[in-house]
């Protein structure tokens, strides 16, 4: 399954569920208030947990590894186009807000974006 | 040490004919412990549970989410009587943290070469909490032939009908499907296991009538062929899922003894309706497997679905209204969507609208479900449409010598139960 890679600029190896060594698309857009994170799912090319089931942990992750102050970040998870003729496996994006427990992120909440919204965040 | 393995019971669906099959991950389990261990087998779906039986160790094998529930309830039960309590399987690790809550250990992965140190642990009290060997498999040489002998035969045969054995020639998936978590559980990789192997463990199972349980045999040609080469001599007749569509592998598979295969029908197009006759051609049955609530389906879609399940000639039909099982896609989707209202498992019985779909209500879904058995089984019920599968068999068995009449003693019981026959006199 060929993923676009249009919203990715590395692979990001992370420990999923049960420490599976896991991959994400990431994109980091450094903006003037708060740092973008897009993370995308791999689909086949991604040996363990997805994204969305990492959640909280994948998040933390990056963070920790990219240096990025948790509490202020935009956090987007990207569903790439795999130029599938289903239509679930079209482009979605998906922002994801949290609350933070001892560094952790909790409560994550999803909020399906507009392809003009995305146009606007990433701008 | 005595381990008690036990395979909780789950409700069946209403309304559908139930075959309890002798279950195949606990005998794969037993085969993975070591030799001092003293093993006994319960299904709790064919007999009742004896709490009270002596035991050191109780194993739990957990393969679908509607088991974990009752699984959960066994577990808590044995360890108030003080039972050292250990779970494994499928659902096991889909269900991971919260099953840990009733385990004094659970089982990540797969066993083979793993329950030696499990047991060292166990018996010098230093039993983990979890064994994680998720994405971590064994070599797939070290499967060797499961624990057969553990199952009470009695146990299961239906009016002296011997069911088919479930056996296992490859594992993992190289595919991963919207609705399916094996990605998750066996990795990205199919890993066909060596066809000496299978010889080995084909030759140890005296039933004539196997269901190979692998995901998909169509991973790859040249070790399909080989093993379809290699199964002609045993003149065993066979369930499986996909079978390669390739003129010489479906030749081949016919040889081997391919009886009906379990095909995705998913949508109306010619390609789904030619390669059900494909198979027809070569003499293998086709039960349809048909999926509905997905969100590029429509009420309108489903419908003519339906229509043509009843034009392109299948022997038998299965639906099932998609379950999110946790670790698919489908679940990824629906939980950010907030669109999964029932969060209770034993409802993911893929026969239950647990999730509100795109295009209809979840009642909506509920009736179309229900209209497309009644629909397809109305001119024929699913016992007459088996019956006809059945006789296929019979006769090919009867042409080449393997035919073993059915078992008198047990005409008259059901899965160990009597049965009752309504006679009117």
């Amino acid at each position: 399954m060929k993923v676009d890679d249009k919203y990715l600029d590395e692979i990001f190896d992370f420990a999923g569920q049960w420490d599976m060594p896991s991959k994400c698309g990431l994109k980091i857009i450094a903006a003037d208030s708060k740092n973008i994170i897009i993370v995308t799912e791999l689909y086949q090319n991604n040996p363990g947990t997805s994204v969305t089931y990492a959640g909280g942990s994948l998040i933390k992750q990056i963070c920790d590894s990219k240096k990025l102050d948790i509490s202020n970040v935009i956090y987007l998870e990207c569903n790439p186009n795999t130029f599938s003729k289903l239509s679930f496996y079209d482009e979605e994006f998906f922002q994801v807000d949290f609350e933070l427990e001892n560094g952790l992120p909790i409560k994550l909440k999803y909020r399906q974006l507009s392809q003009e919204e995305v146009k606007n965040l990433l701008s | 040490m005595k381990v008690k393995i036990i395979y909780p019971k789950w409700k069946k669906l209403p309304g559908q004919t139930t075959f309890n099959l002798p279950p195949h991950g606990p005998v794969v389990f037993a085969a993975s412990l070591p030799d001092y261990v003293d093993v006994s087998f319960t299904d709790e779906n064919v007999e009742d549970l004896n709490f009270d039986d002596e035991c050191d160790v109780v194993c739990i094998s957990m393969m679908l989410t509607t088991q974990v529930k009752r699984g959960w309830a066994i577990a808590d039960e044995y360890r108030q009587r003080g039972k050292t309590l250990m779970f494994g399987g499928i659902s096991t690790m889909l269900h991971a943290e919260e099953t840990l809550q009733h385990a004094d250990s659970i089982f990540l992965g797969e066993s083979e070469g793993r329950m030696e140190n499990v047991f060292n642990d166990l018996k010098n009290n230093k039993l983990k909490k979890v064994y994680n060997f998720m994405g971590n498999q064994p070599s797939i040489d070290l499967v060797g032939p499961a624990r057969r002998d553990l199952y009470k035969r009695e146990l299961y045969n239906h009016k002296g009908v011997q069911m088919v054995d479930l056996f296992h020639a490859s594992r993992g998936c190289r595919f991963s499907c919207y609705p399916c978590a094996v990605s998750y559980l066996g990795g990205r990789n199919f890993r066909p296991r060596p066809i000496e192997k299978v010889v080995e463990e084909l030759a140890t199972i005296d039933n004539n009538r196997l269901f190979i349980v692998d995901n998909s045999l169509a991973q790859n040609s040249e070790w399909e062929i080989e093993l379809f080469k290699a199964m002609i001599p045993f003149k065993k007749k066979f369930i499986s899922h996909t079978i390669e569509d390739d003129p010489k592998v479906l030749d081949l598979a016919a040889q081997a003894g391919a009886w009906y295969v379990y095909q995705a029908v998913y949508d109306t197009s010619d390609y789904i309706r030619e390669r059900v006759k494909r198979y027809h051609d070569y003499g293998i049955g086709v039960e349809g497997t048909i999926l509905f609530g997905l969100d590029n389906q429509t009420e309108d879609d489903i419908l003519r679905l339906i229509d043509f399940l009843l034009s392109i000639d299948l022997d038998l039909a299965e639906f099932t209204i998609l379950a999110p099982f946790p670790h698919t896609k489908a679940y990824d989707d629906l939980m950010r969507q907030g669109r999964i209202f029932d969060h209770d498992w034993d409802h993911y019985n893929a026969g239950q609208v647990v999730y509100q779909p795109k295009h209809m209500s979840p009642e909506r879904l509920q009736e179309l479900y229900e209209y497309a058995w009644k629909a397809f089984y109305k001119e024929e019920t699913q016992e007459e449409k088996m019956f006809k599968l059945f006789t296929k068999v019979m006769l090919r068995e009867m042409n080449d010598g393997t035919f073993r009449p059915r078992n008198r003693a047990l005409a008259n019981k059901s899965f160990g139960k009597d049965v009752v026959r309504n006679i009117n006199k």
